[in-house]
């Protein structure tokens, strides 16, 4: 029927892997040799399933900051070393969580300071109706924000498994920027570390189930 | 020929029909050798990405099929690059949760620069470009301000200053930018 | 992204076989990776296994109309990736099985200590010395996580046979992992 066609709808919007699509976003913004290297760069990406948007975006921005050609073209590779680190964490979760939105959000969590061992844990931990991209997304939030990465590995890990509704770990960088606002002299760290104690003290199970992959 | 044979009921461990604890003192060694054995055996999950979509290519590009698949045509738009095919199909079968409701949210950007002639905003939400989005003096002297509605999601943005100067959001999340500054995030 | 992924193998079958071919690509999504680990373990190479999983589903589509049990698509799909993986053994005997185990065992995993990755790859090579048949109870049962009675039924014989087999792999693998230690 028309699935095939919602398919590539779908591959267009989310990973933009049209050539044309590359150079419309490109054009005026980049200058020549920077976008024959995305060009380059996007074609061998998406052959292995990483999403192209984030090469494109990085391309941009560069530009925008007149940060030099050889500084762009190095960040450009760097970022395709990160996604192609995080396809290979997200695969060791699970062969289905390699999709290019987890993907990206595997590499932005690399770039927050988050290792690909805490990646493939985070990804583990969030199964339906957990998101992938979102857990990681929120974990490389609180990172960003000043929480240690192990410490931000535990909260979320801790509220997912406490059995916390969805939209609670989506909100947990707001919380945790709450208790250090609130609170006298309180660090990030600390902030999340109260948070990650009430959700444990909330579990009353011991923690992530990990599911044998079982029978096909 | 040589006589490393299991035992049998050493056999029944390995079947899953025993337990180390149902052996026989003389056996758990070799029990115990058998569940090693085991332990070593590589249950990790694989995965082809991109398969589909060269599967379904390689039917594409089949010109003639015998009998009833005559009529096999795919659709002209399934024979563009196999990864393409295979991107939006990776996205199926990751099977996604439920996206967030494609909401906007309306944010409120503000910088304290009493020094600055010009504040700029730029970002992943436009581009990246300081022409675009400039922030504009508020009644608090020194304090410049923009309101824009975004799309929910995430987001990194940082504020132009003189239109050289970038400044990332001394209040919000930040992270590396690649090229050696910050960038802050927002996550909507 | 709801809606059609939903739809039974047997309607899925059915619609293709009616003429509404492109629906084969659901069939393709849903079972693309179903069976990537069961060949990989098989011949020992992810290369090989993706040429292999390739191959069937295009064999697949091309034998549609005979596949007699339309619901139970999967399995018939199974037996025509079986029969490839095991032409692909007798046909590449030649090439060096430590190679082969290598491919598969040795994927960059950091979490994995080098005593345990070692262990892994040398059962992976032991494995790929015994028959396909014996590798295959194995991988059946140790790595897919089935039962006797489940994989009798799929490979159509007996659970007794199946032990036997596998009694005869345990020895054998325990044999092959003695010469190497």
């Amino acid at each position: 029927m028309k699935t095939l066609r919602v398919f590539l709808l779908l591959a267009i919007c989310s990973t933009a892997v049209s050539a044309q699509d590359v150079s419309a976003r490109l054009a005026g913004r980049v200058p020549p040799e920077i976008a024959a290297l995305v060009h380059q760069l996007a074609t061998s990406a998406a052959a292995r399933g990483l999403p192209v948007d984030p090469l494109i975006q990085k391309a941009i921005e560069g530009s925008a900051k007149g940060v030099p050609a050889d500084r762009v073209a190095a960040a450009l590779r760097a970022l395709v070393g990160q996604l192609d680190v995080a396809a290979v964490a997200l695969q060791r979760a699970g062969p289905a969580l390699t999709d290019t939105d987890a993907i990206a959000a595997g590499a932005f969590a690399l770039n927050a300071g988050l290792s690909d061992r805490q990646v493939t844990a985070l990804a583990r931990a969030s199964r339906p109706p957990y998101s992938v991209a979102a857990t990681l997304r929120v974990t490389s939030t609180l990172a960003a924000m000043g929480v240690p990465a192990a410490d931000a590995v535990d909260l979320v890990t801790q509220v997912i498994a406490s059995g916390g509704a969805t939209t609670e770990v989506l909100g947990l960088p707001a919380q945790v920027m709450s208790g250090v606002s609130h609170g006298q002299g309180v660090t990030p760290a600390q902030a999340a570390a109260g948070l990650a104690r009430a959700a444990a003290a909330r579990a009353n199970a011991p923690g992530q189930n990990r599911s044998h992959p079982g029978k096909p | 020929m040589t006589m490393t044979d299991f035992h049998p009921q050493v056999k029944q461990l390995l079947d899953g029909e025993l337990t180390l604890a149902d052996l026989p003192l003389e056996l758990r060694a070799e029990g115990e050798e058998a569940l090693r054995l085991l332990a070593a055996v590589d249950r990790e999950p694989v995965t082809f990405p991109g398969l589909d979509g060269r599967v379904l290519t390689e039917l594409g590009r089949r010109a003639k099929a015998p009998g009833f698949w005559r009529r096999l045509r795919l659709r002209p738009w399934t024979l563009v690059p196999a990864f393409a095919a295979g991107a939006a199909l990776a996205l199926l079968l990751a099977r996604p949760i439920a996206p967030p409701p494609a909401t906007t949210v309306t944010v409120r950007f503000v910088l304290f620069a009493p020094e600055a002639q010009q504040v700029a905003l730029a970002g992943t939400f436009n581009q990246w470009d300081p022409a675009a989005t400039p922030l504009v003096r508020t009644g608090t002297p020194g304090v410049w301000a923009a309101t824009l509605t975004l799309p929910a999601g995430q987001h990194q943005y940082a504020f132009v200053v003189d239109g050289a100067r970038w400044v990332p959001d001394p209040g919000a999340p930040a992270v590396d930018d690649g090229f050696g500054r910050r960038n802050s995030v927002l996550s909507l | 992204m709801s809606g059609r992924d939903g739809a039974p193998d047997g309607q899925v079958v059915r619609a293709i076989l009616a003429g509404d071919t492109e629906r084969y690509a659901e069939l393709v999504t849903r079972y693309r990776d179903r069976y990537a680990r069961y060949a990989a373990r098989m011949l020992g190479s992810l290369d090989a296994a993706e040429d292999a999983v390739q191959d069937a589903f295009v064999r697949a589509y091309d034998q549609l109309a005979q596949c007699r049990d339309p619901d139970n698509f999967v399995g018939w799909f199974f037996l025509i990736l079986r029969n490839r993986c095991f032409a692909e053994r007798r046909r590449s005997k030649e090439v060096a099985p430590l190679e082969a185990a290598g491919a598969v065992a040795a994927a960059e995993r950091a979490d994995v200590p080098v005593e345990a990755a070692e262990q892994r790859r040398a059962l992976q090579h032991a494995l790929l010395e015994l028959t396909p048949e014996q590798r295959e109870v194995f991988v059946l049962k140790h790595v897919e996580g089935l039962s006797y009675s489940e994989i009798a039924e799929r490979l159509n014989t007996s659970v007794p046979s199946l032990k036997m087999r596998m009694h005869r792999a345990y020895d054998r693998l325990r044999e092959q992992l003695r010469d190497r230690a």
